[in-house]
Order: structure tokens, then sequence, then C-alpha cells
């Protein structure tokens, strides 16, 4: 096992909130859509859907950890080889990076639409990177610590929703099932992007201490995020007709214009500054884990290795222009944790299985 | 090449040049015996030295010093020839008797003088209710403070002295069996380590044994409360005095604690809770409200309802400046005031108060350099600030709104949001005295939560906090503590 010094693990109750933080991000402002072009009304059923089977993923991935004594790498390496198995190790870290930089490309492309036209992306790039690096610096500790505070401040945000019940019908919800089967589990498909974060469990499993208890933690958190996601699509298929839903790229801002306070009108603005606590940890988190791989495969410190990381994070945000260009990025980022998730993981279970019965051990 | 041994009368040699150092002669009347006496005149007690050491030396037969010291009414008088010994004990006022001008031995004979100020109500961190008594500028007088509080024997005093120049004397206490003993180990160790001349008071030592010196955060608690001290001490924390100084130091500690004036442990919990309540808000809100208040201005006028907006636009129609230019010359006089009354007579200081807040505040306004709705955020951001308790947390909150300013005049929000993240960042990399500075938030104690934000009752404060590892974790038995009581019974 991949050893940890103790003053540097958490307790296994903070892999709740590493999850959870990594699993809401910008995916919450405009999945609706998507999955409503799919699904219609019944939307929420996929959801649910896409919920169960990251529930199923995450029993195989801790199974895996377990394997290998909680050195994801190893176990590709053990299987493989060295090369390929180091390989394969770099494309994960390839995707952590992609997902960083995929959900701050996004980030901005909000900020620029709702509040800041003028924001020039590569400005708001560098700060918000600089920011990262010095949170991931600070090593894992620190990185948890920005998860449990930005998943903890800006949850005085559900109770905008509140406003959002006024406008509801929930009669559009009915019929239910109204759709084939099919559209409903490929709607859960495109959900992953949504439900994406869990898979870092493989990275930070050494660090927690008492690694195995983690496990309960780690249901608890999947299970508050599809709730939570299953209830915003509920609210959303409610408060929008189909036809408006499918015109409007984030809903979740949308409704909030619906907010009003004596002091506060155009909630939205509020809810994007906020949204940044939520960005945080997703960009931070992405970083960490793969400047993590870099440092066990190649002789590299992590430092450096995080350098680079963010660097090429910076000129990639640099090359995305416009609206057409985030959705593809999006798009490729979702095939490839969807295959990641739904087609790697399992296989590689089966490999370690018959490895397991050939060989007596992994 | 060696330098000669240092000998007693080349000391005195060197203390000699001074003014104030005397040798006296003096023949004793029964023996006939000549005495040489030397001294540092205003360290000496002189009445001391003439009503209980002096018969004792001319009056009185003897034939060595060992006579001398046995019959002197003094206990703290020894027979000594080395001559760092003799320098340091002249120099905190001793006298130095020989029986011959060259002798390089002699007797030391204690006759300080001691002079402090009485006990005094604390001036900094002021109560309404709980005692009045605070910590002086005398190591001695702090300590019986608080071994009067804690009259046990496992009160322990740890003493060393710190400085090339100035010697202070400087002691750690803890309760041994409550403390942790890493804590007391990492504050001895590093006021063992520390490297300086002039050690004059006790934020010296903060500064220097600080676990981040660069941080506007303060990481480890003064107060003047000897009350204080001698509850936290029963937490399990550790204190550091410093002679000359009336601020004694905790550690570890926490920001919330800072939060929390002592005096919530007075009142009942619910009011107690209140207040803290009240002071969370109002330091949140004299940071944010400046910054928030240029976001909206210049970026997010929308956020702000119809009739409230008509409101801001009429204060601000006449005003020239941007809402940043206008915030910062309002803060920046507010700071100024601040300073200004710090620095002047207390009866100065009231009017100047009065004459900036209302002549150069309604003025302003009256010019039209100011929009007299900023004039009000600012004046309440003040007097928020004024609700933290210690005094040191005050100052880093007047710090801290500017660069929250400038974010929200780069960003809006968006840069409000960013900065707090920048903060918060800071905040989880502080420890104090290698403990988490943000406990019991992070790493969540829920347990500690007890005495965070709301203060409850004293039956459910029965552990000591979980963040400081006590060796004792229990305070009392909560079960003897809570009364069980059936209806009409």
């Amino acid at each position: 096992m991949a050893s940890v010094a103790e003053r540097l693990q958490v307790s296994p109750f903070m892999t709740f909130f590493v999850i959870v933080s990594m699993q809401i991000g910008v995916g919450v402002l405009g999945f609706q859509r998507v999955i409503a072009k799919t699904a219609g009304h019944d939307a929420w059923i996929s959801v649910l859907l896409a919920g169960a089977s990251s529930h199923l993923i995450l029993i195989v991935l801790y199974w895996l950890l377990q394997q290998a004594d909680g050195d994801f790498l190893l176990l590709h390496q053990r299987l493989f080889g060295r090369w390929v198995g180091g390989a394969l190790s770099s494309l994960l870290a390839l995707y952590f990076a992609a997902m960083a930089f995929v959900v701050l490309r996004t980030y901005i492309e909000v900020i620029q639409v709702w509040m800041f036209p003028d924001l020039k992306t590569w400005e708001f790039s560098l700060a918000f990177l600089f920011l990262c690096l010095y949170i991931t610096v600070g090593g894992f500790r620190v990185v948890v610590g920005i998860c449990f505070f930005c998943l903890i401040i800006p949850s005085y945000l559900l109770f905008t929703f509140w406003f959002v019940l006024d406008y509801t019908d929930f009669y559009q919800l009915l019929p239910i099932l109204d759709h084939p089967p099919s559209t409903i589990v490929k709607a859960a498909k495109q959900m992953t992007l949504t439900m994406l974060g869990y898979e870092t469990i493989l990275l930070f499993y050494p660090f927690i201490k008492r690694g195995n208890q983690s496990a309960k933690w780690a249901h608890a958190a999947l299970l508050t995020t599809t709730l939570f996601y299953a209830l915003l699509t509920v609210l959303t298929l409610a408060y929008f007709s189909e036809k408006q839903l499918q015109r409007q790229i984030w809903p979740t801002l949308t409704m909030w214009k619906i907010v009003e306070l004596p002091f506060i009108e155009r909630f939205e603005y509020i809810g994007i500054a906020n949204w940044l606590l939520i960005i945080l940890p997703n960009v931070c988190l992405g970083l960490w884990c793969s400047s993590r791989i870099c440092k066990q495969l190649f002789p590299v410190r992590q430092k450096t290795a995080l350098l680079v990381i963010a660097a090429i994070c910076f000129f990639s945000t640099l090359l995305i222009h416009d609206r057409k260009e985030v959705d593809f990025v999006n798009t490729i980022l979702n095939r490839v944790g969807f295959y990641f998730l739904y087609i790697w993981i399992p296989c590689l279970a089966g490999i370690t299985y018959i490895v397991k019965k050939v060989r007596g051990n992994v | 090449m060696t330098a000669p041994p240092p000998s007693v009368w080349a000391t005195l040699q060197t203390l000699g040049s001074s003014m104030d150092f005397q040798t006296k002669v003096y023949r004793n009347d029964t023996s006939g015996l000549y005495l040489w006496v030397s001294y540092i005149k205003p360290m000496v007690d002189i009445e001391t030295v003439a009503r209980s050491i002096f018969p004792y030396l001319f009056h009185r037969p003897f034939s060595s010093l060992e006579d001398i010291r046995q019959a002197l009414p003094i206990d703290d008088a020894y027979i000594s020839s080395d001559p760092n010994d003799v320098k340091a004990k002249l120099l905190e006022g001793y006298l130095f008797v020989r029986l011959h001008e060259t002798d390089e031995t002699g007797l030391l004979i204690k006759a300080q003088k001691t002079l402090e100020r009485t006990l005094t109500i604390p001036e900094v961190e002021f109560s309404v209710v709980g005692p009045k008594e605070s910590f002086i500028e005398s190591l001695e007088t702090n300590l019986y403070l608080l071994r009067k509080r804690i009259p046990i024997d496992r009160l322990t005093v740890k003493m060393t002295r710190v400085g090339t120049l100035s010697k202070t004397k400087v002691a750690v206490v803890y309760i041994d069996g409550i403390a942790n003993p890493d804590n007391v180990q990492t504050v001895l160790q590093r006021i063992e380590q520390v490297e300086f001349d002039e050690m004059i008071d006790s934020s010296y030592i903060v500064q220097i044994i600080s676990d981040n010196r660069h941080s506007p955060f303060p990481q480890l608690l003064d107060t003047e409360h000897p009350d204080r001290v001698a509850a936290v001490l029963a937490e399990g924390k550790v204190a550091i005095i410093v002679d000359g100084s009336p601020h004694v130091l905790i550690g570890p500690t926490t920001l919330v604690e800072f939060f929390s004036s002592f005096e919530d442990y007075f009142l009942n919990w619910t009011i107690a809770s209140f207040f803290r309540l009240i002071r969370l808000f109002s330091v949140t809100f004299s940071i944010l409200i400046t910054p928030i208040y240029v976001a909206t201005l210049n970026y997010h006028y929308e956020l702000i309802p119809k009739d409230l907006l008509g409101t801001l636009i009429t204060s601000r129609r006449e005003i020239p400046f941007p809402p940043i230019l206008e915030v910062l010359f309002l803060e920046l006089t507010i700071e100024l005031l601040r300073e200004a009354g710090a620095r002047l007579p207390t009866k100065v200081g009231q009017t100047i108060g009065i004459v900036g807040g209302i002549v150069i505040g309604t003025a302003s306004v009256e010019a039209g350099l100011t929009s007299n709705v900023l004039l009000i955020l600012v004046a309440l951001a003040a007097l928020a600030s004024f609700t933290t308790p210690v005094y040191k947390i005050g100052n880093t909150i007047r710090l801290m709104r500017f660069p929250f300013i400038l974010f929200a005049e780069m960003w809006g929000l968006l840069g409000v949001a960013f900065c707090f993240c920048i903060v918060m960042t800071h905040l989880l990399y502080l420890t104090s005295l290698g403990r988490p500075f943000l406990a019991p938030l992070y790493p969540p104690r829920w347990r500690d939560l007890k005495d965070a934000f709301i203060r409850l009752p004293f039956t459910s404060q029965s552990k000591r906090p979980e963040t400081l590892r006590t060796e004792q974790p229990i305070r009392f038995n909560r079960k003897k503590a809570k009364e069980k009581r059936d209806i009409d019974e």
C-alpha cells in the first residue's frame, strides 16, 4: 500500500464532503436541458437511474481498491506490466487534468454570458489557477478543507429554490414513464458528466484513515447528490414547460431569476459568484489527482507536476472560444468519463477477477 | 591568545564606570573590621538596607562573612566568588560585601527594590460583569493571580530567560495531567529557540514563535484577564507570561475563540449565544459591506430592487467619483480617525472622534464628495468591527477590508467570492502551536461546536475541547451536574 503519513490523512467521514463537492460542479447549472431533450418529463427517472448505476460502479471501485491494497495505479502495473500499466495511468492523469480544465472553462463561459461579457478568459483563468495552486500546494488536507467549506457555505443556495416552488406545476410530470425505457437509459448516460467526480476516490483512498470505513460515506455522498439532482430535475420540469426548457442553456440560473428579496433582485448574480466556491474543489481536486499520478509514475516532484499541469490547463482554456467549443469539450469529457467508469472499470474488474483466480493473488 | 579569566575585581571595575554604582567602606564598631559594600543604587531598596542589613553589619561582632550571613534576617544571602554571578546579582539589586577591597570572595545580600503598579481593572478587554482584576507588568504578581485561582499542585510553571540584553523572565504555565505534553513541549522549545536581544513585551514573543509569522491573523490569544487564563488552563491550554507585560498569551487557539468574549461565560447561555452570533454577523458585515457596495454599484446595479435603487441613485447623483474612490476615501478617513483617536490622550481623543465623525462625515456628504448611504454603511462597518472582543483580531479585520474592496472593483461580486476563497485557504493553512486554526469547523469536531458559534449551558460543557487532545478529556461528571426531575416532584 502506498504509505501516507498519518498526519496527512483525513478521517473517513470527510470522504462524503470530497465526493459531493467534486460531483456538484458546473453540470448542475445546465444538465436539465440535455436530459429533458432525450427523456422529456421522465428525465428525473434517468437521474435516479444514473445514481443507482453509480452506486454499483462505486462498489466495484472499492472492490478494486481492496484488491490493490488501496493503490489503483499499482493495480494497472500488476495487471499490464510497467509500460502498458503506466500508459493507462497517464491517460488517467490526463483525464483528471482535462476535468479541471473543462470545469474551469465552462464556468468562465457562464460568467462571460451572465455577468461580464468583457471578462478576458486568460485573466480569470490565470487568477483562478493561481488560487488553485495555492490550495493544492498545501496538500490533500487543505484540498479537503476547501471541499468541506465549499460545500457547507454555498449550501444556503438550496433555500432559494423555495421561491421557485410558487411557480411550479407538478402536473407537468405526468404521465410518468411516458417515454420508452431506451430513451430513459440514454438520458441516464447523458447524466454521467454531472455525476462524475466520485472516481477520484481511486487516488485519494490512501489518504483516508481506515480507508475501508469510508465506503459508507462514499455511498452516502452518492445518494445525497443523486437525490439533490433528482429534486432539482423535478423542480425544473415543473417550472419550465418542455419547449421552454429546450431554449435554456442554464435552467438553474434562469430559475434563480425568479428569486426576489426585499433588498435583492436578480439573484442569479449572487448564485454565479457563489458558484465560484462550488467550482473551486472540482479544479483543485482534479489538479491534485493528476499531479499525484505524475508523482507516482514519473520521477518528478508533485509541485513540478502541478505547475506543468496548471500551465497546460491555462493554455487549454485559451484555445476554447465559443459556446460550441465549450459544448464540444464537455461532450468529449462526458463520453470519456462514461467509457472510463462504465466500460473500463467493469472490464478491469473482470480481468482482476480472472487473474486472481489464475494466479491466486493480484 | 586566551582571554584572562574574569575576576570579581575586574567585574567591579567595569561596573564602576557607571555613576550609580557605589562602593562604600564602613567600619564595624565592635570588632573594628572594615567592610567594602558595593551596590547599584537605583536597584537597591534603601529602606531595607538601613533597617535590616546595616545594623547587622556594623553593630554585631563577627569574624568572617559566614558569621554575617548567619546573623542576617534575610534568607537570600550567600557567599560567592563567581564573577558572572556577582555581576548578575548586583544588576538585580543585591549588595556585595567584602572584607578587603581586592577580595575575590564576597557576600551577596538581596536588597532588591520592587516597584510595580497596583492591580487595576482591565482597560483593553472591558467587561461589564465578572472579575475586574487584570494582569500587571510583574511576573510574580501575575503568577500569584493565577495560583490564587488554581490552588493545586499540578499547576506547573516552567521558567526561562529570553533576550541577550534584557534577560526577560518568561514563564510557561500549564496544568500537568490536563494539558497535552506535546503542546507544552512545542511552546517550551519555541521559546528556547528565540533569538532576540531586548524582549520588551509578550507581543514580541507572539510574533517570533507564531506558526506563520507573516499572517495578519494572530495565532496566539492575548488577554489581560487572569480569570480567562485560569479558565483556559483548566481547559488544557498553555499560557505564556512574560515579565514586564500585562498581556498573557494563550495557545493553542482557534479562530472562533477570537470572537468569543470571556463575558459570554458570565451571562446566561441563551443570551451569550445570541451575542456571539451578533458578533460573528457584525464581523462578516464589517468586512463585506463596502466591497459589496463597490461591486453592486460598479457592475450589478440590477441586483438592487427598483425602490432601493432610486434611493441609491438620488444619494449618488451629485458624486463626481466612482464608487471605489468614494469608498476608499471614507474608509481611510475612518482609519485615520481611529489611529488619531488611539494616539491622542483620552480626553482629546474623544473630541477628535466627535469632530471627525460628525463634522467630516456630514461635511463630505454636503459637499457632494460621498453619498450618505455609503457614509451610513462605512460608519456601521466601523462600529461592527469594534464588537470584536480581542483587540488584535479587530486590527486584522480593519486590514482585511481593503483587499476585498480591490477585488470587488476588479470583478464585482465574483471578486468578493474570489478574495473570500483566498482568505479561506490562508486560514486553512494556519495552525496554532501545530493545531489547526479553523477547528472545530475544519477538521470538524462536532462536539466542540458546543462552545464555538454558540455557547451551550455549563451542563453540556462537561468535556474539554477535542482539538486540544487533552490528557484528561472529562471536566466534570455530567450526570451529577444535570438535574433530573419529573413533573410535580
